[in-house]
């Protein structure tokens, strides 16, 4: 169990950024995704996506947003995120589309998952923005774009 | 700015742990039946009753020799009950807070709300953890009802299981569809005129309030 109290800072203040910078190289950012219903609770217990059980309380007076920071130090961080984890999962046509996509993903600092032969890519933002990376790939049908069910 | 965290330093209030629940399910009984499990679990603790006009829970649960009459607070609801602890619970949380204040180690106030009816639900800016008590008497199609209170709660209590031959009521199915309505969400049973289940309810605070375990 991880117990963290207060917010620390949040991810888009410049400080935070470096320092969350050189975390993101060493694989030590944790998302904490809180379901938008809870965002009022000022005390829970919670596991982020690596699977830290993390025992979070606030002060009376602090609000949880998305983005808050809540613990950073020794190559790790735990960032609070709101709603449930969107995904996006790609089957690569053959081995060759699967090196390109591999090869984009790992440039790009894509959060990923694998199941079998299909990379699920964990969503920080709209897939538009994802879409627009990897365009050439899906223009030449080397990728399959499969919707959650 | 970054502060630094510190896991032991730092002094942090009270956990606040709401009990709601109909009239006469037995919210009180397992104030009562908590008070003595939690001291013995060296749980630093205190009580905020809600009634409609008068101080009568709190009066017996300062009688009962189980707590320190002191850490034993009375709201007056004066309202509909649901008033004080959802729409304005402004003067919970400054009985709260001077409970607090009086007892800087408090570690847990429980809160327990006046009789009300399926809906009732506490504020977030309240409560860090809610728990619905509905009793076996009430019959066993109240889970199906789907009340707010019975839905959404963080610990759904189901007391006066002794009374489940006498109201032709069986345990299992109630339970299988409290947790149904719920989505798996946790639901417990308990006795208070016997102290059964007791032990499962202070582990469920333990464990996701007081972050013992
Ligand atoms: N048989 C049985 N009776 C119980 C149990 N728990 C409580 N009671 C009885 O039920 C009645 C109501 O209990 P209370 O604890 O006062 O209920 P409450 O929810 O606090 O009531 P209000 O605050 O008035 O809404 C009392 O007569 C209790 O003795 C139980 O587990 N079994
Ligand atoms: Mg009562």
């Amino acid at each position: 169990m991880l117990r963290l109290h207060g917010i620390v800072g949040h991810r888009d203040d410049p400080e935070v950024q470096s320092r969350l910078h050189h975390v993101e190289h060493h694989g030590g950012i944790e998302f904490l995704f809180v379901p938008p219903h809870e965002a009022g609770r000022k005390r829970f217990r919670l596991a982020t996506d690596k699977g830290t059980d993390c025992a979070v309380s606030l002060e009376r007076d602090e609000v949880l947003t998305d983005g808050a920071l809540l613990f950073l130090a020794h190559g790790r961080a735990v960032i609070a995120r709101f709603g449930e984890q969107a995904v996006w999962r790609l089957r690569p046509r053959d081995a060759s589309a699967a090196l390109g996509l591999g090869w984009h993903a790992g440039n790009l600092h894509w959060r990923v998952r694998f199941e079998g032969d299909v990379l699920v890519v964990l969503l920080d933002g709209p897939t538009d923005e994802y879409r627009a990376r990897i365009a050439h790939l899906l223009a030449a049908n080397l990728l399959e774009e499969i919707t959650d069910v | 700015m970054i502060a630094t965290h510190d896991a032991k330093g730092t002094r942090m209030a009270a956990a606040r742990v709401g009990i709601g629940g109909p009239v006469g399910s037995g919210k009180t009984a397992l104030v009562e039946r908590l008070i003595p499990s939690l001291l013995a679990r060296g749980i630093d603790l205190a009580v905020i009753t809600n009634d409609l006009v008068t101080a009568e829970d709190a009066e017996r649960i300062r009688r009962s020799g189980l707590i320190d009459p002191a850490r034993v607070s009375a709201v007056e609801a004066g309202a509909c009950p649901h008033t004080v602890i959802r729409e304005d619970p402004s003067l919970n949380i400054e009985a709260a807070d001077d409970l607090e204040r009086r007892f800087p180690g408090v570690e847990l106030i429980l809160i327990e709300s006046g009789g009300d009816n399926l809906a009732s639900t506490f504020s977030r800016d309240l409560t860090d953890f809610w728990m619905f008590v509905i009793d076996v008497g009430g019959g066993d199609d109240i889970p199906r009802k789907r009340g707010p209170g019975v839905v959404r709660c963080d610990l759904l209590v189901i007391n006066k299981t002794d009374l489940a031959p006498h109201v032709g009521v069986e345990l299992a199915p109630m339970l299988a569809q409290a947790l149904d309505v719920r989505d798996g969400r946790p639901v417990l049973l308990t006795n208070c005129r016997k102290g059964e289940g007791i032990d499962a309810v202070v582990s469920a605070l333990e464990r996701d309030v007081l972050f013992r375990a």
